[in-house]
């Protein structure tokens, strides 16, 4: 055999190659990655079932949950202002608004109108803020007491999330006997689900009543929010959670998400709860993580009183606008087959979710619809739901 | 053969300016800055029009690049003469026709899909009767805006496809504008029928109580997608929008160049660029399960099938980008060895950068896009600042001549020639040295593949890209 024939071959070998090399590759992903095999391969879940301990009974008491009491107001704000993507501390809303309008907010400036009225004088402050922001009646907020029986028959009783309007919140506070406690220094803690404004931007309020009360937040709070809590007057011991569980109290934990969440939020924290013989309750302030992952992570990492989904309690996040969107119906299709036998939704959960949870046949526990909240398909202002006993 | 009986991309040649890496050079600083400045304008949710809201921001993307395409490649910049091309400067060059484009694209959306459609057939297109039925001005135009851009999304993998695959068949031989015409009508048809069996259904689910009588809901992908969300289309159509051009450009048509058959080879190149696509398709959405365990249908965000296929389409996107740099500003590197060679390298190449451009978007992109920090929230989408980067790739070479490091000079007869003999290539025949080669050529990719799925969950466990 010559040379050149020699070459010619080892060319047009090195030629198929490169070409088989190319196709052998794209063939191995059209014919394996979305077949059986390429799933039989996944790792089935390693359960680590930390043991968190067990409690008798939550009771859950809705201190709000409308967080603004006009769709229409607050996503236009939302708008104007550029889209979901926008940074919450420009909005221009209350208690950081400035006068300047949409989009041109600024946490200094907001604040600066204010600060010395924190937490004294909250009619005043948020009188001068109802001057100075867009829709200044729309905000509420969102804000429950959990009242958790421990296995000794002790009661003890925590904040989630403490609202946004100054006003309403404060109303709300005395309304439910929310304010007593704090003077009282009843209430253990107060857990901050997420930095949005309507959980977290009426924290004067809270401090007004109790400014040692301990306070966790999640570790993806920004330096506003962070600055947030030492201009409310806040005096007492800040958790930063920084671990995916943190154990509060026997059968009460603490769960860190990290989570994307819309005007540049960044990271959840939720609750979870072992009801002894009963299993395990989730409660949320907005549950952006989403229920099922909240749920999937508590499969995965908690250990529970007969290994069962018990409870559900909270903002599920689905249709806060009352917006849509298919992943939304893979919910509601998918959610039965977890087996929740209670489901306290309201807030963010969005009325529209509610209904198609109802004419799915779950377990909603109706509410009664006072306190301005609009909806007896889910639990409103007031009403209480008790997981346990 | 003269330089009038091809189109104007085929009939000049791109000379560097200046020699060695300096042109690519320049033209990437200019690039990158026309791009944050123009992002900043338009798009940036802290900048001047903050059209990111998301689905304005993204419907504007789609639609530009489509007309970009309409304009080069399918109506061969008719109707501006040859002359003018030929003759006119660059920068008015591109001024000129970029903002022709924007004002076709402003008929379109309004005139067309809001005022036409959206008024005389299907109400979704229109954000004024979605308001005027109770939704918020907010998801009305969201909502609307969606359903515009779906329909570009699909024209375009159509569009190019019908240029590059099916080389402008049957009417390859009509002048302009009749076979601009021809194949825009013939490819939005097409696209049409696409968005009804791939988004119409998607859309009807949007409003309550599900559109039953008039969309097919729950819709006939649920089982096999394990969503009825209608981002399972998404993944396999950008995937397709993606291969059409990796097809176009860094495998200069190979392999489907090989047969000689002109309705063979079509047929081929056009459903080729579907299984090709399908197949990464299906990579991408498996890969994220074993970096990110396996999906939970009903869940949000990270763990959801519908954003995981949505993902799907995002990461093949940033495949283009250094795709599409390859070919336009670094002369398709390597071009020394054998087109399958070349074609095998470049491939490599640019996925690895598309891992790299993957990494550095999601480290950086909240700093300096005013997006969120995070993969997975559902409001971000990057697929709109990479095609708005691609969109300028193709204004600076397609309306620009790749100035001001290129420029455009006549390509002589011979060179012509090469280009005409390019559609059909002659350099590999089948020897028993290609076949004993493309034998193992297989084994030794398939392995690459199990080798690849093998370090993903390794990497899922051990690399945290954003903390």
């Amino acid at each position: 055999m010559s040379n050149d024939k020699k070459n010619i071959s080892r060319r047009d070998f090195v030629k198929g190659a490169a070409t088989g090399l190319v196709a052998g590759a794209f063939a191995g992903m059209g014919m394996y990655s979305y077949s059986p095999w390429a799933y039989s391969r996944l790792p089935k879940t390693n359960r680590k079932q930390q043991d968190f301990g067990a409690c008798r009974s939550v009771r859950v008491t809705n201190i709000s949950e409308t967080s603004w009491f006009n769709n229409a107001h607050l996503i236009g704000d939302i708008h104007e202002a550029g889209g979901l993507l926008v940074n919450q501390y420009t909005l221009n809303w209350a208690p950081f608004g400035n006068g300047k309008g949409s989009a041109k907010g600024s946490y200094d400036e907001g604040m600066s109108t204010i600060k010395d009225l924190l937490p004294h004088d909250l009619e005043k402050a948020w009188e001068i803020q109802k001057k100075l922001s867009l829709h200044p009646d729309n905000p509420g907020g969102y804000s429950c007491l959990l009242e958790v029986e421990a296995l000794d028959g002790t009661v003890h009783k925590y904040l989630l999330d403490t609202g946004w309007s100054y006003e309403w919140m404060d109303n709300c506070f005395k309304r439910e006997g929310i304010d007593q406690m704090l003077r009282d220094q009843e209430i253990e803690a107060l857990f901050i689900s997420h930095e949005h404004w309507d959980h977290f931007w009426g924290l004067p309020v809270t401090m007004k009543y109790d400014n040692r009360i301990p306070l966790y937040v999640h570790d993806g709070f920004y330096k506003e929010g962070l600055q947030y809590i030492e201009d409310s007057g806040y005096k007492g011991e800040l958790t930063i959670a920084d671990k995916p569980v943190t154990q509060i109290a026997p059968g009460v934990a603490l769960l860190k998400f990290d989570v994307p969440i819309i005007n540049r939020v960044f990271g959840e924290t939720s609750l979870a709860f072992n009801i002894k013989d009963k299993g395990l309750v989730l409660i949320s302030g907005c549950c952006h993580q989403g229920i099922l992952k909240f749920a999937d992570f508590a499969y995965a990492n908690l250990k529970y009183d007969n290994d069962r989904f018990y409870g559900i309690y909270g903002g599920l996040h689905i249709s806060p606008f009352e917006d849509w969107d298919p992943k939304y119906d893979d919910l509601v299709i998918s959610l039965g087959q977890w087996g929740f036998e209670r489901i306290g939704c309201n807030h963010c959960t969005g009325h529209l979710t509610a209904k198609k949870f109802i004419e799915a046949g779950y377990p909603v526990v109706r509410g009664t619809a006072r306190f301005r909240s609009a909806s007896k398909d889910y639990l409103g202002n007031g009403d209480k739901i008790t997981f346990g006993c | 053969m003269d330089n009038s009986s091809v189109s104007y991309l085929e009939s000049r040649k791109l000379v560097k300016r200046w020699n060695g890496p300096i042109p690519a050079l320049v033209n990437s600083v200019l690039i990158l800055a026309f791009f944050y400045a123009t992002w900043w304008i338009f798009q940036d949710p802290r900048g001047l029009m903050r059209m990111y809201t998301p689905y304005v921001g993204y419907m504007v993307c789609r639609w530009l690049l489509i007309l970009f395409i309409w304009v080069a490649y399918i109506f061969d910049f008719w109707p501006f003469k040859r002359s003018w091309l030929n003759k006119t400067h660059p920068l008015i060059k591109g001024s000129v026709l970029t903002l022709v484009s924007v004002a076709a694209m402003i008929i379109l959306i309004k005139g067309f899909f809001v005022e036409i459609l959206g008024n005389f057939g299907i109400a979704y297109f229109d954000p004024d009767r979605l308001m005027a039925m109770g939704i918020t001005d907010f998801y009305s135009i969201e909502y609307a805006a969606e359903a515009i851009m779906m329909f570009a999304a699909i024209a375009s993998w159509l569009s190019p496809s019908w240029v590059v695959a099916c080389e402008n068949a049957p009417w390859q031989k009509l002048g302009q504008p009749a076979r601009g015409i021809t194949i825009v009508l013939v490819t939005f048809f097409f696209s049409m029928i696409v968005y009804f069996l791939t988004m119409h259904s998607h859309m009807a689910i949007l409003f309550y109580p599900w559109q039953k009588f008039t969309a097919i809901c729950p819709p006939y992908w649920e089982d096999f997608a394990n969503t009825v969300s209608g981002n399972f289309h998404i993944a396999w159509i950008m995937c397709c929008t993606v291969v059409v051009w990796l097809y176009e450009t860094i495998w200069e048509r190979y392999p489907f160049n090989l047969i000689k058959h002109d309705g063979l080879r079509r047929t081929a190149s056009f459903f080729g660029i579907i299984g090709i696509a399908v197949a990464l398709c299906f990579f991408l959405f498996y890969a994220q399960d074993l970096v990110w365990g396996e999906t939970i249908r009903g869940t949000r965000r990270l763990m959801a099938p519908d954003w995981r296929w949505l993902h799907v389409g995002e990461m093949a996107i940033f495949w283009l980008v250094p795709t599409l740099f390859l070919s336009f500003y670094c002369n398709n590197w390597p071009t020394k060895f054998s087109r399958p060679v070349n074609v095998c390298i470049r491939t490599l190449l640019t996925a690895a950068m598309a891992v790299l451009v993957y990494v550095v978007y999601y480290k950086t992109s909240h700093l300096f896009l005013g997006t969120q920090k995070g993969f997975s929230h559902p409001q971000q989408f990057p697929m709109i600042p990479m095609i708005w980067l691609i969109n300028i790739f193709l204004i600076n070479v397609w309306f620009m001549d790749g100035w001001p490091g290129w420029k455009a000079v006549p390509r002589t007869e011979a060179e012509l020639e090469e280009v005409r003999e390019e559609v059909v290539a002659s350099d590999v025949k089948w020897t028993p040295g290609i076949a004993k080669g493309l034998a193992i050529g297989l084994a030794v990719g398939a392995l690459l593949y199990f080798a690849i799925i093998n370090v993903l969950p390794w990497i899922g466990e051990n690399i945290t890209i954003i903390k």
